[in-house]
């Protein structure tokens, strides 16, 4: 296991230095091996590039009961396309070489941790770079089983926080949360959709009050416009996931990498 | 919650943040209405009158005298909508109504439980969709016809390996999105607390039923109770009764398919690992990676890569065993138990069946096996025929 030393965690490094220059978050999602790896890696080395503000990267599983059409196809795809967990720990050491800096997020379901055993994955995913795990189907309520090994690893949990979630739910969530609040938007699953939920103000303006956590808000946020809105509620950031795996899967070439990096720069600039 | 439904290491609560709130919901009222009398008052009409329990426990002279055992079977297949599935769905709707939801939604595999679903919605006026494999949806027409005549509506489900693993991915994104006013009206005793002990609340009546029926008919206590497994409700609700019973043992028959050496089988409690999907962690066919596997075999019902935690528990601490038969097997003892009773059983209770006709080959002949027969064949007919298979 990793050693700790005293420091300022990436995420919290990041956050405050956006938050001291007044700007938002912005934290693109893809999927690791999708559509393959040096198209992945291209992928996150443009959402680099683009100067986003942390990455949220995932392990492609068969049964994504979490996410929407979009990612369920790429992980399918990916999967098809030959890749392996060993891959994902190959391309997180490689996009960790590309930036130092970068928070490094790596969302995951809990049975492909289980079956590299807990404290194997946790020490693979530290020696890899990576600094928080967000583990999309491990509620608080069973997390004392991967916090102390997180811990001892030096790799932060990242938590969802729903509409539904009480007060008494997020005190429960905060024990175990670290990087920032993963809020999302609505009860849907992922994917592209011009609604959000009404009670979302209330909700980010209730967080904001109640933790000490950056919020982050996702599922379904396709567009400056609704990430103006999240801001105007008084989220600190937006996470981008299926648009980014649509756009990615329309253009091919050279072209893929213009029209990406349009649209990150128009998330990252137009708040 | 009051709890997190762990049976050893398996079970708990395994879902993502905006499933919580429901299942935290759920528990309440599972908690509250299961000690409730005018809920089980109502629970029990409806199961005498409409679903029309008991069920007959049947000594199967031919098969015994062929066989060389006393077959008993337990007649489920003869309960309202064909399949032990309508005392869940009944149980669980009713529960749906006491907690003012408006609209049910189902997984389906061999389309038994879908079936029940629709019959609750019909009766309770909600709203029914069910959720079904494209796969299971060729292989399973009569009964998706039941589902539409009933008045549900059936989701083909496109994506993984379209059956029913992909089918409850589909109903648990529905639930997600829709909690406020649906119940997730899970078929089997798995998922996440509270399903595997609600759902075997509501199956436990099989073997209350079994136990005294069989003390009344054969003047003791079985030597074996045999069901299949797929997810296992069937076998959790008869295994219940008989859980402190030394004697009897208890035998859970898995799908073995083309043979547990190939990769066509659905045997999870003979070749799983440790995994976590659908809310629970249990036995899991997967990948080293931790990729869920494709399942086979000619029984739908049975056609699910995990199984229901208590029964990886059973397993583990010796509290059942669990064997498995072939695709093979169980279309044996499919035709003998029509040809040799009269009795078309479904082809999921065709593998209990073919494991009682091992068994009984190696015991005396005046041991008492206690079968489950959990379902009827008549939804199988169109697939049998296919199979080329004569009577």
């Amino acid at each position: 296991m990793t050693t700790t030393t005293p420091h300022l965690k990436r995420y919290q490094a990041r956050f405050s230095q956006w938050a001291a220059q007044g700007r938002k978050a912005f934290i693109p999602f893809t999927l690791l091996g999708w559509p393959d790896k040096a198209t992945s890696l291209e992928v996150v080395q443009t959402m680099i590039e683009s100067g986003v503000t942390a990455l949220e990267l995932g392990f492609p599983f068969s049964d994504p009961a979490s996410d929407g059409p979009v990612i369920q196809k790429a992980a399918m795809d990916a999967l098809e396309n030959g890749f392996t967990v060993q891959d994902g720990f190959d391309m997180l050491r490689e996009i960790r070489r590309m930036d130092a800096k970068i928070p490094i997020g790596l969302l995951v379901y809990y049975n492909i941790i289980l079956a590299q055993g807990i404290a194997p994955f946790f020490q693979a995913a530290a020696e890899a770079g990576v600094d928080a795990v967000l583990i999309a189907d491990l509620p608080p309520e069973c997390a004392d089983e991967v916090y102390p090994i997180a811990q001892a690893c030096d790799v932060e949990l990242i938590f969802i926080v729903s509409p539904l979630t009480s007060s008494a739910r997020l005190k429960t969530i905060e024990r175990y949360a670290g990087g920032f609040l993963y809020v999302v938007s609505r009860l849907g699953i992922t994917g592209t959709d011009e609604k959000t939920d009404t009670h979302l103000a209330d909700l980010i303006l209730r967080l904001k009050q109640e933790t000490r956590l950056p919020v982050c808000v996702g599922f379904g946020i396709s567009s400056p416009e609704q990430a103006a809105k999240m801001y105007q509620y008084g989220a600190d950031g937006v996470i981008t996931g299926s648009k980014i795996i649509q756009i990615v899967s329309e253009a091919t070439g050279v072209d893929r990498k213009i029209v990406l990096t349009s649209f990150l720069q128009r998330m990252l600039n137009d708040q | 919650m009051k709890s997190l439904g762990f049976f050893g290491e398996y079970g708990g609560v395994y879902v993502s943040e905006p499933l919580m709130p429901p299942l935290e919901e759920l528990e309440e009222a599972f908690l509250h209405y299961s000690q409730d009398k005018a809920f089980l008052t109502e629970l029990h009409d409806l199961l005498t009158h409409y679903a029309g329990r008991p069920t007959p426990l049947y000594h199967a002279r031919n098969l015994s005298e062929a066989w060389g055992a006393q077959i008993y079977l337990k007649r489920e297949d003869l309960l309202h909508g064909g399949a032990h599935k309508t005392n869940n769905a009944l149980g669980q709707a009713l529960l749906a109504k006491y907690m003012g939801k408006t609209r049910l939604i189902a997984e389906t595999g061999a389309g038994q439980h879908g079936v029940a679903t629709a019959m609750a919605g019909a009766l309770f006026g909600m709203p029914t969709e069910v959720y079904m494999g494209a796969v299971d949806i060729a292989r399973q027409q009569p009964n998706v016809y039941r589902m539409k005549l009933m008045g549900a509506t059936v989701h083909s489900v496109e994506t993984g390996s379209r059956t029913l693993k992909d089918a409850i991915n589909d109903a648990l994104r529905d639930w997600v999105a829709n909690s406020r006013n649906t119940h997730y009206l899970l078929g089997t005793v798995a998922g996440p607390h509270p399903f595997p002990t609600m759902v075997k609340f509501f199956q436990k009546v099989i073997g209350e039923e079994a136990r005294e029926q069989i003390q009344v008919r054969a003047g003791r206590l079985p030597d074996y109770v045999v069901a299949c497994v797929g997810g296992g409700s069937n076998a959790m609700g008869i295994f219940n009764a008989f859980l402190q019973d030394d004697p009897t043992q208890l035998i859970g028959v898995e799908p073995a398919g083309q043979g547990l050496e190939t990769e066509h089988h659905g045997a999870v409690l003979a070749k799983g690992s440790l995994g976590c999907l659908h809310g629970m962690k249990s036995l899991a066919l997967q990948t080293g990676d931790g990729q869920i596997l494709e399942t086979y075999s000619i029984a739908a019902g049975l056609d699910y890569p995990m199984v229901g935690p208590e029964h990886a528990h059973l397993q583990a601490i010796g509290g059942a065993r669990y064997e498995s038969v072939t695709d093979e097997e169980a279309l044996q003892a499919f035709g003998e138990l029509a040809r040799s009773e009269g009795i078309i059983p479904a082809l999921e209770s065709s593998h209990a069946l073919a494991y009682a006709k091992k068994l009984a080959q190696e015991v005396p002949k005046e041991t008492l096996i206690l079968v489950n027969l959990s379902g009827r064949g008549d939804k199988d007919l169109l697939q049998v025929m296919a199979l080329g298979e004569n009577a």
